[in-house]
C-alpha cells in the first residue's frame, strides 16, 4: 500500500486569516494527525515564496499529499495545483481548505474560529490521502464555426474569424442578414449613418468566400461538444448536417410590446408610437402624425417596460440615447416642434455620450421628470382626436404637469428573445430570469459559456449598445481562434467513471445525464461514461443504485473522510 | 437555550459556495458551527453522505444548490431536489426533525441570504437539542 | 502416492441459528442427494436444528476445533451473542450465513422500535393479549427455590460482523443451496480461500446483471406502483414500470433474479455489491433521481406514493445501514 505523505500549509493572508484564526495552533494540532509529514505556516502562501515553499518541500520531504489551507479553492487552487506540477506532483494530489471566506472574515469568535479551522483543515487531510492522479486530456478542435444570428455581433465576428482563414457557418432565421440594427436610421451618439455601416457590414460579410451563409434557416440539433459540435440545420427545402468546432450565440433581442401598459394607450390612442414606430418614419424620411400632418408638439417617454418590476426590472441600455437621437433629428427635420423628453433618469454611459446630452440640452426641449416606480404618466386622447394630453407629476418640482403632444413616442424596452430558452437547450447553456443567456463569470468571462465550446455575443446576453455588442464578438471571435490555433483543448478532468466490473446496465445513469454523455454498451452489457461529453457534476454517480459509477474527484470515499475529518475535530476539541 | 448545533453545509461549486464566499468577502457574520463541504453540483449529493454526516454526529445538515433554472449542470438541483424529499421522508422515519435536513437554494450573489439562512437553520436546531443519532448508536446497543 | 492412501481428512463443521426463522437451515438441508458429498467431506459436529448437541458440548470443544461454522440469524438477545462468541472462538472460518447474520435481515426490521415499545405491544397492548399482572419477561426469575434464567431480550438488533470477527458473508434469504455447496466444495477441496470478509456464493455484479427483462434508459418515475398496481406485461424493467425494484442495489447469485422470475420485484436479499456501504440509502438515491418532475409540489406528491421508504429500502438491511436504527429520544427511552 502507498505510504502517505502529506504536507500542510497554513496560510495567514497577512492578518487576514491570523487574527482570527490561532494558525500555530492549527499547525499543531493538524501535526498530530496520521499521514501529515509536515506542517507550516505562511504569511502568504499565494506568493511565489509561497509556492516555492511547497515544491521545495516536496522535493525534500517526498511529499505525495498537499493540502493548503488558505482562502476559497475558488480562488487559488488553480495556483497551487500548478506548484504541485512544477515539483512533478500529480496536480490533483492537492486538497484546499477555506479558512479566509469561510473562517476568518466570518466568524467572531477566535477560538470556535481556531477550532473550525483545525476541524476543515482535517477534513482536507483525511480527504487527500483518497485523491487519485487525474491527467489531462485534449480533443482536436474543428476548424469551423457555427454562429446563429447574424446581426452586428454575428457578422463581426464571422467577418474577424473568417478574415483569418477559417470557415464560418452563419445562420440567420430571417431572409436577410443586418438584424436590429438594419432597421435604424442614424446611431448615437455621433448621428452618422447606420445604413452606411450595415450596408457595409452586410456585405464583406455575404461576399467573403469562407463565410457560408444560411438565411430563413434554424437549428433543429445540436450534437457532440467542444472540437467536435455537429447541428441539423433546417430551411425551408431541405435539412442539412454541419461539422464544426465552436458555437457563437448572437441572436439578439426584440422590442418590448407596451400594450399591455394601460396608462400610455398604446394601439388604443392614435399618434402614440413605439420607437421602432418612430425609427421607421426616420428611416422614409416623413415625421407624420396619423392625419399625415407634422406634429407641432412631440412628447418622449422614457423607460417604457424597463427598470419596472411589473414589465422587466433591468435597464434597456440604449433608450436613452437613442431619445436624444431623436430630439436631434427632430430638430434638425422640424425645427419648429416642441419636443418634451419624459425621462426617468437619464443614463448617458458610454464615450461622448454625456456629450450629446449636454449639446442636446440646447435644442428645442423640455426635459420633464418622472417617477418610474410609482407614477407612470398617464396619456388620455383629447376630444379634438388631434392631441393627446399627457399628466404626471414631475419630479424635480413637483409640480403636476399637464402637456398636450401630437405625437407620443414611447422609448420601448428591448428584450431576450422569444425561442431563447430552445437555443439554450439545444447549445446547452442556461438563460437568466429575464430570458439573457448566462455568460460564465459576470465580470472575469463574459464571452463564454458554462459549456466548453459555446461562446455568446452582443444583445442576447444583455441589452447594450453597438460598439459593446462588437466587441463581445470580436472577443468571442479571438476566443474560437485561440482554440483553432492550438488544434486541440483541454476537456474536462473531473469526468464520471463506470467500474465494468460492478456496472449491472440498469441504466438509472443514462436516464439522468444531462449531457447524454451516458449510453449503454450492448456487447459488454454496461453502461459507459463518454468522458469528452461528461461535464463532472456526478449526478450519476448518486444515481448509481450499484454504486458502479465514480464520480471522479468527488468520489464517495473522498466526501465520506472529508466530513469524518470535520466532524472529529469538532467533537475531539470541543 | 444555549446548545450550539454543528451543521454540515454541502454547498454546490457555482452558485452556493461561491455564495458562502460572498458571505465572506463581504464579512457576513455568521454562526461558527457550520462545516461547509464542497460538492461540484447538488447532483452529486447522495443520501450516504447526509446520512454518515449524522452518523459522525453533525445535529444538523444544510443541502444548497442554484436556484431552480439556474443550474451550471442544467437540471441537479432538481435531481437533487427530488431526492431530498424522499431521504427527509425515510429520515423522519427514523425519528430524526425534519428541521434537522434542509435544502435551501443559494445563488452566487447571495451572500447575505446564506449567512442568515445558516444562522436562522442554527437557532430552529438549537431549539431541538442535539442530535441524537450517535448518542443512541453510542448508548443503546 | 500416499497422499490417497490416508484416509479422508473429513472437515468439522457447524451450523447454528440466531434470530432467525429457520429458512437458512433448511436451505442447509435443501442440498438434497447432495447431502451424502456433504458427509463424506464433513463432520457435522453441532447444528441444534439436526443433532442433539449441546451447548455443554460445544463449551468443551477446543478453540478452533471446527473449520467451519455457517452462523445465520441475527443478534437479538443475549444468548445469540454468547453462542456468536463462543463459536468465534471455535471456529477456523465463521461465515455469516444469509441475510439476518449478514446484514441483520428481517428480524432487524424491529429496529423500527426500542424494547419497550416491543415488550409494551406483545404484552400490553396486543389485542389477542390478557395480561393482568403485567408481567413481562425477566432474566432471572425465583421458582420453588430455583433459579431459572431466560436470556435477556436487548434493545437492538445486530448482525453477526457487528458483535464478532467473520470470516465470509454467504448472502440471501435463505442462501440459495448451489450456492452453499458451490462455497462448501471450495472449502472442502482446500483451495485457496478470498480474503477475509469477502461475500461468497453472490456475484458482484446486481441482480440486472442476471435479470432477463428488458432494460433501457427510460428509466423516469411519474408514479409509484405496487406491483399488483401495473398491468406487467412480464418483459419491461419493473423500475420502468414505476414498481420498486432493489434489483440494481442488490448482489446477483439467487439464481437469474430469483424473485423477478417469479414477476415480483427484487426484495434486496442478497445485500449490497461490493463498495456500497449503504444498499438502501443508494437505492433511495437511485430511486429519488429518476422522479419524473420538476415541479416541487408534485415531486412531493410522487413521494407520498412510497408509502415506507425505511421498510422498502432497509427490508433486509437496516441493522447493517449507516442509521442502525431509529433514533431512541432520551425521554422516550427505557434504556
Amino acid at each position: 500500500m502507498e505510504e502517505y505523505r502529506i504536507g500542510v500549509y497554513i496560510c495567514w493572508c497577512g492578518t487576514n486569516i491570523a487574527m482570527m484564526v490561532d494558525v500555530e495552533a492549527v499547525v499543531e494540532e493538524i501535526k498530530k494527525l496520521p499521514n501529515v509529514t509536515i506542517a507550516k505556516d505562511y504569511k502568504y502562501m499565494c506568493s511565489d515564496p509561497g509556492q516555492d515553499l511547497i515544491v521545495k518541500d516536496i522535493k525534500e520531504h517526498h511529499l505525495n499529499r498537499i493540502v493548503v489551507a488558505a482562502c476559497s479553492p475558488r480562488m487559488h487552487e488553480p495556483t497551487f495545483r500548478k506548484a504541485l506540477e512544477n515539483a512533478g506532483l500529480n496536480p490533483y494530489f492537492f486538497e484546499m481548505a477555506n479558512i479566509r471566506e469561510q473562517v476568518s472574515w466570518v466568524h467572531t469568535d477566535r477560538i470556535e474560529a481556531t477550532r473550525k479551522a483545525k476541524g476543515l483543515v482535517a477534513g482536507a487531510v483525511k480527504r487527500v490521502v483518497h485523491h487519485k492522479a487525474l491527467n489531462k486530456r485534449y480533443v482536436d478542435i474543428h476548424p469551423a464555426t457555427l454562429i446563429i444570428g447574424a446581426g452586428v455581433a454575428g457578422m463581426s465576428a464571422a467577418l474577424e474569424i473568417a478574415d483569418s482563414g477559417q470557415k464560418v457557418h452563419l445562420v440567420e432565421q430571417c431572409n436577410q442578414l443586418g438584424g436590429m440594427v438594419r432597421k435604424v436610421d442614424l446611431n448615437y451618439p455621433y448621428l452618422n449613418s447606420s445604413r452606411q455601416t450595415i450596408s457595409q457590414l452586410i456585405k464583406n460579410t455575404e461576399e467573403h468566400p469562407d463565410i457560408q451563409i444560411y438565411t430563413e434557416s434554424k437549428i433543429d440539433k445540436i450534437s457532440g461538444y467542444i472540437g467536435n459540435f455537429r447541428a441539423l440545420l433546417s430551411n425551408h427545402q431541405e435539412q442539412r448536417e454541419l461539422e464544426f468546432g465552436n458555437i457563437l450565440i448572437a441572436t439578439g433581442l426584440k422590442s418590448f410590446d407596451p400594450s399591455i401598459i394601460e396608462n400610455y394607450g398604446y394601439k388604443r390612442i392614435p399618434n402614440v408610437i413605439t420607437s421602432a414606430d418612430f425609427e421607421k418614419m426616420l428611416y422614409s424620411g416623413l415625421i407624420h402624425c396619423e392625419n399625415g400632418k407634422e406634429p407641432g408638439n412631440i412628447a418622449i417617454i422614457h423607460c417604457v417596460g424597463s427598470r419596472n418590476e411589473n414589465y422587466h426590472p433591468y435597464c434597456s441600455r440604449t433608450c436613452c440615447m437613442t431619445a436624444l437621437k431623436y430630439i436631434n433629428q427632430i430638430s434638425s427635420a422640424a425645427p419648429e416642434c416642441n419636443i418634451y423628453d419624459i425621462y426617468a433618469d437619464m443614463r448617458a454611459i458610454g464615450k461622448d455620450c454625456e456629450e450629446l446630452y449636454a449639446s442636446t440640452s440646447k435644442k428645442n426641449v423640455m426635459f420633464l421628470m418622472f417617477d418610474q416606480q410609482h407614477d407612470l404618466p398617464v396619456i388620455k386622447q383629447n376630444g379634438n382626436g388631434k392631441t393627446v394630453s399627457i399628466e404626471f407629476t414631475e419630479l424635480l418640482s413637483g409640480e403636476s404637469i399637464h402637456i398636450q403632444a401630437n405625437m407620443v413616442v414611447l422609448m420601448t424596452a428591448v428584450e431576450s428573445q422569444a425561442n431563447n430558452k430552445e437555443i439554450a437547450h439545444l447549445a446547452g447553456i442556461s438563460t437568466d430570469k429575464n430570458g439573457f443567456f448566462i455568460e460564465k463569470h459576470p465580470k472575469l468571462d463574459p464571452v463564454a459559456t458554462t459549456t466548453e465550446g459555446v461562446y455568446i455575443a452582443g444583445t442576447c446576453q444583455s441589452p447594450k449598445d453597438i460598439p459593446d455588442s462588437i466587441v463581445q464578438a470580436k472577443a468571442a471571435a479571438a476566443r474560437i481562434l485561440a482554440t483553432i490555433a492550438k488544434g486541440k483543448v483541454q476537456v474536462e478532468v473531473t469526468t464520471a467513471q463506470v467500474n465494468e466490473d460492478i456496472c449491472c446496465g440498469c441504466q438509472c445513469c443514462a436516464s439522468v445525464c444531462p449531457y447524454s454523455a451516458i449510453s449503454y454498451n450492448e456487447d459488454k452489457k454496461v453502461s459507459e461514461v463518454n468522458e469528452i461529453l461528461c461535464k463532472g457534476c456526478g449526478t450519476c454517480a448518486s444515481a448509481c443504485p450499484s454504486g458502479a459509477i465514480v464520480s471522479k474527484h468527488f468520489t464517495d470515499n473522498q466526501i465520506l473522510s472529508q466530513i469524518t475529518g470535520v466532524l472529529e475535530m469538532q467533537i475531539e476539541t470541543a | 437555550m444555549n446548545y450550539k448545533p454543528t451543521i454540515i453545509g454541502f454547498l454546490c461549486n457555482w452558485c452556493s459556495y461561491t455564495g458562502a464566499d460572498l458571505a465572506g468577502t463581504s464579512r457576513q457574520k455568521y454562526e461558527d458551527k457550520i462545516r461547509i463541504i464542497r460538492v461540484m453540483c447538488s447532483g452529486r449529493i447522495e443520501p450516504t453522505f447526509v446520512l454518515d454526516a449524522f452518523r459522525k454526529g453533525a445535529d444538523g445538515i444544510l443541502i444548497c444548490g442554484c436556484h431552480p433554472g439556474d443550474c451550471h449542470y442544467h437540471e441537479g438541483n432538481y435531481k437533487c431536489l427530488r431526492r431530498f424529499h424522499l431521504l427527509q421522508k425515510y429520515t423522519q422515519q427514523m425519528g430524526i426533525e425534519k428541521e434537522r435536513l434542509r435544502l435551501e437554494w443559494i445563488s452566487a450573489s447571495e451572500g447575505k441570504e446564506f449567512a442568515e439562512l445558516v444562522d436562522e437553520m442554527s437557532e430552529k436546531i438549537a431549539s431541538l437539542g442535539k442530535c441524537m443519532v450517535k448518542e443512541t448508536l453510542d448508548t443503546y446497543r | 502416492m500416499a497422499k490417497e492412501n490416508k484416509p479422508k481428512q473429513k472437515i468439522k463443521m457447524a451450523v447454528y441459528w440466531g434470530a432467525a426463522c429457520g429458512g437458512c437451515c433448511v436451505s442447509v438441508l435443501d442440498v438434497h442427494e447432495a447431502l451424502f458429498t456433504v458427509v463424506e467431506e464433513a463432520d457435522l459436529v453441532f447444528w441444534p436444528i439436526a443433532l442433539d448437541t449441546k451447548y455443554a458440548d460445544l463449551e468443551k470443544m477446543e478453540d478452533q476445533y471446527i473449520d467451519l461454522t455457517l452462523f445465520n440469524g441475527a443478534i437479538r438477545n443475549s444468548e445469540n451473542e454468547h453462542i456468536a462468541k463462543l463459536l468465534r472462538k471455535k471456529s477456523k472460518i465463521l461465515v455469516a450465513y444469509g441475510a439476518c447474520a449478514q446484514l441483520g435481515g428481517i428480524p432487524g426490521l424491529a429496529n423500527f422500535s426500542s424494547k419497550k415499545e416491543i415488550f409494551d405491544r406483545v404484552y400490553f397492548e396486543s389485542e389477542s393479549t390478557e395480561n393482568k399482572d403485567k408481567k413481562i419477561p425477566l432474566t432471572t426469575v425465583k421458582l420453588n427455590g430455583y433459579e431459572l434464567y431466560l436470556s435477556e431480550f436487548y434493545n437492538d438488533v445486530k448482525t453477526l460482523a457487528q458483535t464478532v470477527d467473520v470470516d465470509y458473508s454467504i448472502p440471501g434469504c435463505p442462501p440459495q443451496t448451489e450456492r452453499l455447496l458451490e462455497v462448501f466444495m471450495a472449502i472442502v477441496s482446500g483451495a485457496e480461500l478470498p480474503p477475509k470478509g469477502s461475500v461468497l456464493g453472490a456475484h458482484d455484479k446486481p441482480q440486472c446483471d442476471d435479470c432477463k427483462r428488458i432494460k433501457t434508459d427510460n428509466k423516469k418515475i411519474k408514479a409509484f406502483k405496487r406491483p399488483w398496481e401495473i398491468e406487467d406485461d412480464g418483459v419491461t424493467c419493473f423500475l420502468e414500470q414505476g414498481v420498486i425494484c432493489m434489483g440494481p442495489a442488490t448482489r446477483g447469485g439467487c439464481g437469474n433474479a430469483r424473485c423477478v422470475i417469479g414477476n415480483a420485484p427484487c426484495r434486496g436479499c442478497y445485500g449490497p455489491p461490493p463498495g456500497v456501504l449503504d444498499p438502501g440509502a443508494k437505492m433511495l438515491s437511485a430511486i429519488g433521481t429518476i422522479i419524473d418532475s420538476d415541479d416541487p409540489d408534485e415531486i412531493i406528491k410522487i413521494v407520498e406514493q412510497v408509502v415506507d421508504p425505511a421498510g422498502t429500502f432497509y427490508r433486509f438491511s437496516l441493522p447493517a445501514s449507516i442509521l442502525h436504527r431509529k433514533i431512541i429520544h432520551k425521554e422516550k427511552s427505557t434504556a
